[in-house]
């Protein structure tokens, strides 16, 4: 038997589509909504302040319980390749093996990280050493503006001095407790807790000072050049 | 006799046989398609899976795992490697076998490291393993090669951009431009720019 009313047919059909596609779009929507409302982890640090008085998680940002990889273009994973330059607007160029970042004062600590996808992980343990004491130890110049933090295949990301050197800016190759992972930058990365974490070159390779600023992968490709998570500075 | 009726030579007939464009535009949007096919694949899946790598690594997959080997291993590190890579069960050879400190040991895979505390005999190794057919299409999308496919990016953008004009003037009539293509054109152009209001530009 034929189908008498093939046009009224189609219009069902159709009907049906979109009636289940709407559908489908409320019950997502719904389930995005109740994922929200179930966000504990952020609501409850939402509340909470840091010691400098700025709220604990910055506008925009979801609170996540572990460390997520980003994605790069991964250096060499070998400890034993690791070869720290630290030069530009220094005395004493340096370049420190594996073995002899460990030789220096290592610091375990605790921080949040902020990254510009939206999520923010709290109290995340690291260990490793101070850009401030490395630019100690090269003998740092007064004409110094900028630490460029180099990684492997040419990535790097600039900082301002002054947040270069701040007390929680670190070059890191422990986070809780173990070994720095491969999708986190293994073996060395940077850590700058206080800006956006593209910031915190993975697969360290170098600190570069510079008198001028020199933007670096994502800045020159639409991101921010200062990054602050404080003021949502995600973009340019 | 009227003139109307008077039979038409065919040399008259050439003369007033209309130029049909739209024909050629339609095989030509069919045959950009055929061609981008391929490249569409690439840039789709591969814009999915990067679009939302807060929420997985698009390009590996990660592992680790901990076990304990049985007393101290032998001062010798190559030694120290054979044992923990035995009992890890791994038959490759090492790119690079490292101790950093006393009582550590470090061994390192083409797709992971072991870590070794020698004196406890803790292992702890971590790893990532390529998503083959993922990283290839990222890479590609995300230009990671430069040089030469900086071309071919280019040339697929501009079949897109063919395809989407070619696209609009393939049908005439209601359902197309003069029809429901208008609406759908107009709706396509309104919603990225709704949004942009919404958000405040960018």
């Amino acid at each position: 038997m034929t189908d008498p009313a093939p046009s009224l047919a189609k219009t069902i059909a159709r009907r049906d589509f979109i009636r289940k596609a709407a559908s489908g779009t409320v019950i997502a929507a719904m389930g995005g909504g109740l994922y929200t409302i179930s966000d504990h982890l952020t609501s409850e640090a939402k509340a909470q302040s840091r010691a400098d008085g700025r709220a604990r998680v910055p506008p925009g940002q979801r609170v996540i319980s572990a460390l997520k990889p980003m994605g790069g273009q991964a250096g060499d994973p070998a400890r034993s390749s690791v070869k720290i330059k630290v030069h530009g607007e220094v005395e004493r160029p340096l370049e420190l093996d594996f073995r002899e970042l460990l030789g220096m004062d290592a610091i375990d600590t605790r921080a949040d990280v902020h990254c510009v996808t939206g999520w923010t992980m709290l109290d995340a343990r690291w260990k490793g050493v101070r850009v401030k004491d490395l630019a100690e130890k090269a003998g740092l110049k007064d004409s110094a503006r900028h630490v460029i933090f180099e990684s492997a295949h040419g990535y790097t990301a600039n900082v301002r001095l002054d947040e270069g050197l701040a007390d929680n800016v670190m070059i890191v190759w422990e986070h809780d407790g173990r070994p720095l992972r491969r999708p986190h930058g293994a073996p060395v990365r940077a850590l700058v807790p206080d800006l956006y974490f593209w910031k915190s070159s993975k697969w360290l390779t170098g600190i570069r000072f510079t008198r001028r600023d020199q933007p670096g992968y994502w800045e020159t490709r639409g991101y921010s050049n200062h990054a602050d998570p404080w003021k949502e500075e995600r973009y340019a | 006799m009227p003139e109307g009726d008077a039979p038409a030579t065919p040399a008259k007939t050439q003369r007033k046989k209309k130029f049909k464009w739209r024909p050629w535009l339609r095989a030509l949007h069919r045959d950009l398609g055929y061609l981008a096919v391929g490249l569409t694949f690439v840039y789709a899946l591969s814009g999915l899976a990067v679009n939302h790598i807060a929420d997985w690594d698009p390009n590996f997959t990660n592992f680790e795992r901990e076990f304990v080997l049985e007393g101290p291993l032998p001062d010798d590190e190559q030694q120290a490697a054979a044992i923990v890579m035995s009992a890890a069960g791994i038959e490759e050879t090492p790119l690079d076998v490292y101790s950093p400190a006393d009582g550590e040991l470090e061994i390192t895979l083409e797709t992971s490291t072991l870590f070794v505390a020698t004196k406890t005999g803790k292992v702890y190794e971590e790893g990532q393993e390529e998503r083959f057919a993922l990283r290839a299409a990222n890479w590609l999308h995300l230009n990671r090669g430069k040089k030469a496919w900086t071309y071919f990016a280019d040339g697929y953008a501009g079949a897109l951009l063919l395809l989407a004009v070619s696209g609009m003037f393939m049908i005439p009539g209601r359902k197309g431009l003069m029809g429901r293509g208008a609406v759908l054109v107009i709706a396509g152009i309104a919603i990225p720019l709704a949004y942009l209001a919404y958000v405040g530009g960018p």
